[in-house]
């Protein structure tokens, strides 16, 4: 273990036991304000990335193994797509199923999975309705098999089930389930209606090896195995497109092709090719920016007049074209952290008080470099960075600490009463949280948040630009401490600047990027090479969030199943 | 007479009685359903065995959020002259109906305050270790026993079409913040917030063909036969991590089954097909709208015996639900957290609690509403538990937690009472044993067992 990797642990260990006591001390306010203050003095606290050098060269002996690979279950997003996929259904069936369990940000992650009778019932009822389309439908039910299950012919039914079982299970079907499947349409079918059918792909799209990726293994391996092509197959679509494996990887999968790092890479450079990759880098930057609030977010209408019904839609639809563009051409932590760039409609453009773009629905506009700095000056992170009726320095410092350099600052102590600022027109938010940095039980930890959150105070809590706050001018000078791009700030244009040429951020967006990708945190110190890969990705020289993936995809963890941790 | 009739011999009576436009299919209970339910009843047997002319006994949570208000809650006067708190004051033209039970500590333990306090305050247990990181404390799994509700309908469900029904308004995120209900250890339920939804699924049987529901059923039955082999079959190739996630997927897909072989038996003249106006289930200024809504569909679910076991989860701990149709703007949690010497502050978090306390009287006036056989109402017949993760919002203490309990749960409860517990020490753990005396379980302990002295003394 690298002194680097040595001294995280340690580090780790001294947050967890001063938050611990800090909880077992609770009912008394002055031990807590000590300890937190101790423990937001004392730095950063545990800084992302790996180690590197020989440690991680892939021929080293002693590589760990990779960390656990937990069974993943589908997400309402991946669900969806892939009913459009083997059905044509509309990818918006599924929200008809439960919320995904939500933890680190994202809604993969395998630990937190519940399951209910409601997820069954909704899993039964999505299936059964999109079964029965999809049967209704002569030209889609010939093109799986080409013929028509229905026209009587038992030989093409039973083709049927072969080929889109291959699809739906994303390996070929055995002889039991084929026998099952058969049984199942007997036991349901009358000839003309195409009951069988449905029956058979409502089945299918309940079984565990649809809603599941289960991947074939030895239960209490003590070794990492190698995957079979269908696994890999099915890995590498989630990964890249969130979607089911398509006819040409599932060949590559059944001739082997997959087996070694350059036809997997094809592969993956194949998917990487596709539009609709840019739909799961919209979605992981979505959920790691924690912009998913918007989806409900409202704002003090007396305040703020321009705000309507329409706007959080129209944000979201600006930062999903946004970063769609950004896939399309720079996928760089630059251009999400400092394009000043962006896309809007007439409506959108009206709100921020831009001029109208030409033609219709979201067109893509140059704003002042000066002002605008990519993701971080968008409605849609401004707005969910704020409250209801006046902005937060808090929760936009504090995302910049917890989200871009994984650094998250102490919680406040659980029984905090707190007495902050109500709003009075008359004093700048500045004034209002100087208490923060008086008090030196709020400083300890206020002094790593609110000093970079003042950096953003031209955006008010609509992400509409202001020159004013209050009665006075805006003042949006600030501080980064702590950091490897410290220093003064004034405004977000610098700290932008800031935090696309700091390593720490880079190494923290491939570790946001390593727990969506495989679902799970990652397990320090053994994937800590795993992480300095990941980094080095978006780092290197012509480095971006595609050769992020195409760095995953190499990982040892994504192309072999660890072995099992028994609970 | 009874009007809940279950008898074979009386399919003429149910048919006539029945309202809903479909209601012919809703006659019999099927001789499988009565057949899964005999096994485990026997062993739960209630204590005091209700005749069978009587109606059935069923039960209710209501949750809201982020702590009351010590001074705006506590009551003050005798056990049957109390005078009722401005936050319990839309409860007086039910005081007769109600048992205040002041003084219990609700227990809970692992995560931060507000998760282990609505993991705990139904199942008495503590979460276990997991992925969702609190405020100053190590990350939280689920709870680690089932909850009061999902006990009690183990024993009262009967051969309803549903074992419990879980409403919520805005409940937010999936993780342990906005799980109250358990159906065992790390299963919890998560609360149904779209009340189109819930009229879709749940009131199927009322407003469907009965040709379509039988042919629906009997087809439903061979597929989820079909998938329910190859949960066993996988289960059987996985780890044990993996295999209990499965076999948890697995139990759902059999309860679905027991649904499926269920017929619903509508007895009640009451029992309509509801009426559900469109809402945008979402949005902040809804919330009352939405919760009206579900408020309707919780008590048709209970009058047409749909189920008998039910919550209604308002929002979520760390609730920020902002007031705004009674004029305030910050968002809830925000507010729990200000000082008591903060006055404005006070003043709207006592509206906020009033405004849920309006809520259950709602709930208990609409139950109050419904016949429910041999003379008494829904509401008489049912025992509600109005609880909230914690007592104090700004310290997080869950010392003197607030509990309303209302409704008779058919004669079980003597209402009209206001019982401090105060100085004993006594867990909330005990009150949940006494609820599950009130619904006829022998059971003298609940919950993580050195939280449970036994059930509290002078209740029931």
């Amino acid at each position: 273990v690298s002194a680097a990797a040595r001294a995280r642990l340690l580090s780790d260990v001294r947050r967890k036991r001063v938050s611990s006591l800090a909880t077992a001390r609770s009912g008394f306010p002055l031990a807590v304000a000590l300890l937190v203050v101790g423990a937001c003095s004392g730095g950063g606290g545990a800084k992302p990335g790996g180690v590197g050098g020989d440690l991680c060269a892939a021929s080293a002996p002693g590589q760990p193994p990779p960390g656990t690979a937990p069974l993943r279950r589908l997400t309402r997003f991946e669900y969806g797509r892939a009913l459009a996929d083997l059905v044509g259904a509309d990818p918006s069936v599924s929200a008809g199923l439960p919320p995904d369990e939500e933890t680190l940000g994202f809604d993969d992650i395998a630990d937190a999975y519940s399951v209910s009778a409601l997820h069954a019932q909704s899993y039964l009822d999505v299936a059964e309705k999109v079964a029965a389309d999809f049967v209704s439908r002569a030209d889609q039910r010939a093109a799986v098999a080409g013929c028509d299950p229905l026209a009587g012919d038992a030989a093409c039914a039973a083709r049927f089930v072969t080929v889109f079982g291959l699809r739906a299970w994303r390996r070929p079907l055995d002889a039991d389930e084929q026998a099952a499947m058969a049984a199942l349409y007997q036991a349901t079918d009358t000839p003309g209606t195409g009951d069988g059918l449905s029956a058979v792909v409502a089945a299918m799209l309940q079984s565990p090896q649809f809603l599941y990726r289960p991947e074939p293994g030895t239960p209490g391996a003590m070794t990492a195995q190698p995957l079979d092509g269908y696994a890999l197959a099915t890995r590498l679509s989630f990964l890249v497109l969130g979607r089911q494996p398509d006819a040409a990887l599932l060949d590559d999968a059944a001739s082997g092709r997959l087996d070694d790092e350059s036809g997997l890479m094809a592969a993956a450079d194949r998917l990487l090719a596709d539009p609709r990759a840019a739909e799961v880098f919209a979605h992981f930057a979505t959920e790691w920016w924690e912009l998913e609030p918007l989806s409900t977010l409202d704002k003090d209408r007396s305040l703020y007049r321009l705000w309507t019904d329409g706007t959080p839609g129209a944000m979201a639809a600006e930062t999903q074209a946004f970063l769609t563009d950004a896939w399309q051409g720079t996928p760089t932590l630059r251009t999400l952290l400092s394009a000043p760039a962006t896309f809007v409609d007439a409506d959108l453009a009206a709100f921020y008080g831009l001029p109208a773009p030409p033609g219709t629905g979201f067109q893509r506009v140059a704003l002042d470099p000066a002002r605008a700095a990519g993701l971080l000056t968008q409605g849609a992170f401004l707005a969910t960075h704020a409250h209801a009726d006046q902005t937060s320095p808090v929760l936009r410092g504090k995302f910049v600490r917890a989200r871009l350099f994984c650094t998250p600052p102490p919680p406040p102590p659980p029984t905090l009463v707190v007495r902050p600022p109500t709003v009075d027109p008359r004093k700048s938010t500045r004034e209002r949280f100087a208490e923060h940095t008086a008090d030196p039980f709020c400083a300890g930890c206020h002094t790593q948040m609110d000093p970079i959150g003042f950096a953003f105070e031209h955006y008010d809590a609509t992400g509409r630009w202001r020159d004013v706050d209050g009665s006075q001018p805006v003042d949006a000078t600030g501080a980064l401490t702590g950091t490897d791009v410290d220093g003064p700030l004034d405004g977000v244009v610098d700290l932008a600047g800031r935090l696309a040429g700091s390593p720490e951020v880079a190494a923290c967006a491939a570790t946001q990027w390593f727990r969506y990708a495989l679902g799970r945190s990652e397990a320090l110190p053994a994937e800590s090479c795993a992480l300095s890969a990941l980094s080095a990705a978006l780092t290197a020289p012509g480095g971006d969030f595609r050769q992020l993936v195409r760095a995953t995809v190499r990982l040892p963890a994504f192309r072999t199943r660890a072995p099992e941790v028994q609970p | 007479v009874s009007d809940h009739v279950s008898d074979e011999s009386m399919p003429a009576a149910a048919e006539t009685r029945a309202r809903p436009r479909f209601g012919r299919r809703a006659l019999l209970r099927g001789a499988a359903g009565a057949a899964v339910a005999l096994p485990w009843l026997e062993s739960l047997a209630p204590r005091r065995a209700r005749a069978s002319n009587q109606p059935p006994l069923r039960f209710v949570v209501m949750f809201s959020p982020n702590g009351t208000l010590n001074d705006q809650w506590m009551l003050t006067g005798g056990e049957t002259a109390f005078v009722l708190s401005p936050i319990l004051s839309p409860l007086e033209p039910h005081r007769a109906d109600i048992v205040i039970v002041q003084g219990l500590d609700q227990q809970g333990g692992g995560g931060d305050g507000h998760q282990n306090g609505i993991g705990g305050m139904l199942t008495g247990t503590s979460l276990n270790a997991g992925p969702f990181a609190g405020v100053g404390a190590p990350p939280a799994g689920w709870a680690s026993g089932p909850s009061v509700d999902q006990r009690i309908a183990q024993a009262i469900a009967g051969a309803t079409k549903l074992r419990s029904l879980e409403l919520g308004v805005q409940v937010g995120a999936a993780d342990n913040w906005g799980r109250m209900s358990y159906r065992a250890a790390n299963q919890p339920l998560p609360p149904l917030d779209d009340p189109a939804s819930v009229y879709d699924t749940v009131f199927t049987d009322l407003h469907t063909d009965p040709t379509v529901l039988a042919r629906r059923r009997s087809r439903q039955q061979s597929i989820l036969d079909t998938v329910g082999a190859e949960y066993t079959r996988l289960s059987g190739r996985l780890g044990a991590t993996d295999r209990q996630r499965l076999d948890a997927h697995l139990a759902a897909v059999r309860e679905l089954e027991t649904r499926l072989t269920t017929d619903l038996v509508v007895t009640n003249a009451a029992c309509k097909d509801p009426q559900v106006a469109p809402v945008d289930k979402d949005a902040n200024d809804s919330f009352p709208a939405v919760g009206a809504l579900q408020t309707d569909l919780l008590v048709m679910a209970l009058a047409c015996d749909i189920t008998r076991v039910a919550s209604l989860q308002w929002s979520r701990s760390v609730s920020q639900t902002r007031f705004t149709w009674a004029g305030i703007s910050e968002g809830h949690h925000d507010l729990s957290h200000k000082s008591d010497d903060d006055a404005p502050s006070v003043a709207k978090l006592q509206t906020i609690n009033t405004w849920y306390a309006q809520q259950l009287a709602s709930l208990m006036t609409k139950l109050a509403a419904v016949p429910d056989g041999n003379g008494t109402t829904l509401l008489d017949n049912t025992l509600i538990l109005w609880c909230n993760e914690l007592a104090r919002g700004n310290t997080h203490s869950r010392h003197d937690a607030p509990y309303v309990l209302a409704g008779g749960a058919g004669g079980a409860l003597r209402t009209g009472r206001y019982l401090s517990y105060e100085g004993q020490g006594l867990p909330h753990n005990n009150l949940l044993v006494s609820l599950l005396n009130a619904m006829g379980l022998p059971d003298t302990t609940f919950g993580k067992s050195d939280w449970c002295t036994g059930p509290l003394t002078g209740l029931l």
